[in-house]
């Protein structure tokens, strides 16, 4: 079964308050993650994304479609990025994602991939 | 390739592999140089044409091609090689049955994971390549590959025997092997169209294996039930599902659309082992799938006879899920109501948290009921619960149908 790990921040914020070494940690730490999510052969993708204050949101207004500047959520908080595993079981993506908050001590999404064969 | 020689690659892949495991043990390098030995006839049989003993060909192909292996492996190896090389490779007449079987056995083996197992299992006895199997699983080959290594690893390091397993833990073992077939025949009985179509594949190869598997135990009563279930589940796979993707309800399908072979087989199949051997779980869903099968139409469908067969199913193999099925049948027996009271004992079970199921048949239920406010409530709630995209398109408008 197949589950998307969400990071959500400001990478901004995240670069004005830490230092280098922690930045250089940090990059450690993820590519150890992805090595470590390969050799254990449940790697399916892992994308970081473009800094939020890069994205457009494209909204429905009076009719037509609009794009504007800055991230769809209000919040200061956007998607940094994603891994998709495919794991045995949600205890295991639960695992992981763990990982991942022990060291960066922020929230961590974990949602299922909707993958499952229809049982009728 | 023309589809009859990869067939009979695919058929002889694990005799060949069963074999060579048995004669020099390490199943790591001799699954490694089948796999070659697959990839090379492969390209060579469509243009040279197959060859007269097809077994000895790939038998002598892997065998040169594991010596080279351990050649390269240096000189700590000498000695054992110089002895392997003056051996002739083994020939046909080496192929034993019990060989393919301990090799179902051995990738089934229950220290390994369900995702290894599957891996394993549809490589190293399905003789269907790295690539084809990433693609059915959708993900990455470089973890599928990594997947069926690890597994390899595994096999090694617990020192897994070559073997049948001993009489006290045949029972055992077998049910891990069927379990694992049919989660295979599950994830591909997905929808036969749009981009989940690769998985379909798989049924076809789950049946395949487990007919292998039948050939090979006739006897069993559980592996002809399985089989047949498989069969007799697979035969409406084509009224199953829209030109869109949509899912159609048993009710709804279009019965001229079912396979009425596939009905024939799995219904002659079944007759043959009823009554002939203890009665098992997959025996008794197959006999309720006959029936629904055999039904002309759905309101002609044998309700009492597929509740008489629940209860059989509840007896020798209780659970939530089968009650669940059972609801159904008692609602259409003794009406909707009785099946909703049915379903309330359901209700405090905690394995029936984690599925839809519950919510999508008491959804139906309460629609036949004529409660319909209620039924798009618990249509709207299993739609949030399940796992499967066609599902929950088709949990959703079932919903809006009632708004």
């Amino acid at each position: 079964m197949k589950y998307m790990i969400m990071t959500f921040g400001s990478a901004e914020a995240g670069l004005a308050a830490m230092g280098k070494e922690w930045m250089v940690e940090m990059i450690k730490f993820m590519t150890t993650l992805d090595e470590d999510l390969k050799k254990s052969a449940e790697f399916v993708s892992a994308e970081g994304l473009a800094d939020g204050s890069q994205a457009k949101t494209v909204r429905f207004v009076n009719g037509i479609s609009v794009a504007t500047d800055g991230p769809f959520a209000e919040s200061k908080e956007s998607l940094v990025g994603y891994w998709i595993v495919d794991v045995e079981s949600e205890a295991r993506a639960i695992e992981i994602a763990s990982r991942i908050v022990d060291y960066v001590k922020q929230p961590i999404e974990v949602r299922r991939v909707m993958d499952a064969p229809p049982e009728f | 390739m023309e589809p009859r020689i990869e067939d009979q690659l695919r058929d002889l892949a694990p005799q060949v592999l069963g074999a060579l495991v048995r004669r020099h043990g390490q199943f790591d390098a001799c699954e490694d140089a089948v796999q070659e030995a697959l990839l090379a006839a492969a390209q060579q049989w469509p243009d040279n044409g197959v060859p007269d003993n097809p077994q000895s060909w790939l038998m002598t192909v892997a065998w040169r091609r594991l010596v080279d292996t351990w050649r390269a492996e240096g000189a700590r190896r000498r000695r054992e090689e110089t002895a392997i090389a003056l051996e002739l490779p083994i020939q046909s007449q080496d192929l034993d049955r019990d060989d393919t079987l301990a090799l179902l056995f051995m990738c089934c083996h229950p220290s390994l994971s369900a995702p290894s197992q599957l891996a394993l299992t549809l490589r190293a006895v399905g003789g269907l390549t790295t690539a084809e199997i990433a693609r059915a699983f959708l993900v990455p080959e470089a973890t599928m590959a990594q997947r069926i290594s690890r597994a390899k690893e595994r096999i090694r390091s617990t020192g897994i025997h070559f073997d049948l397993p001993p009489p006290s833990e045949r029972a055992d073992r077998l049910r891990v092997v069927m379990h694992v077939l049919y989660l295979v025949f599950n994830e591909g009985y997905a929808t036969s169209s749009g981009p989940a179509f690769q998985r379909a594949d798989l049924t076809i190869e789950a049946i395949r294996l487990t007919r292998m598997l039948h050939q090979l135990m006739p006897a069993d009563g559980e592996v002809a039930g399985l089989l047949a279930l498989m069969l007799l589940t697979d035969a409406r796979r084509a009224a199953r599902s829209t030109a869109d993707g949509d899912l159609v309800p048993l009710a709804e399908q279009r019965r001229d659309l079912w396979n009425k072979t596939q009905i024939e087989e799995g219904v002659a199949l079944l007759t043959r082992t009823l009554g002939t051997v203890p009665v098992g779980p997959y025996q008794m869903q197959a006999a309720i799938a006959a029936v629904h099968d055999e039904a002309p139409s759905h309101e002609e469908t044998d309700w009492p006879q597929i509740l008489a067969l629940y209860e059989v199913l509840e007896r020798v193999s209780p659970g939530p899920v089968v009650t669940l099925n059972r609801a159904v049948a008692v609602a259409m027996v003794h009406g909707p109501r009785a099946g909703l009271a049915l379903l309330g004992t359901l209700d405090a079970d905690e394995r029936m948290e984690q599925t839809h199921r519950l919510e999508a048949v008491r959804a139906h239920l309460l629609e036949l009921a004529g409660d319909l406010a209620a039924a798009r409530e618990s249509y709207l709630r299993a739609a949030k619960k399940t796992h499967s995209l066609p599902e929950q398109r088709h949990l959703a408008l079932r919903a809006a149908r009632l708004s």
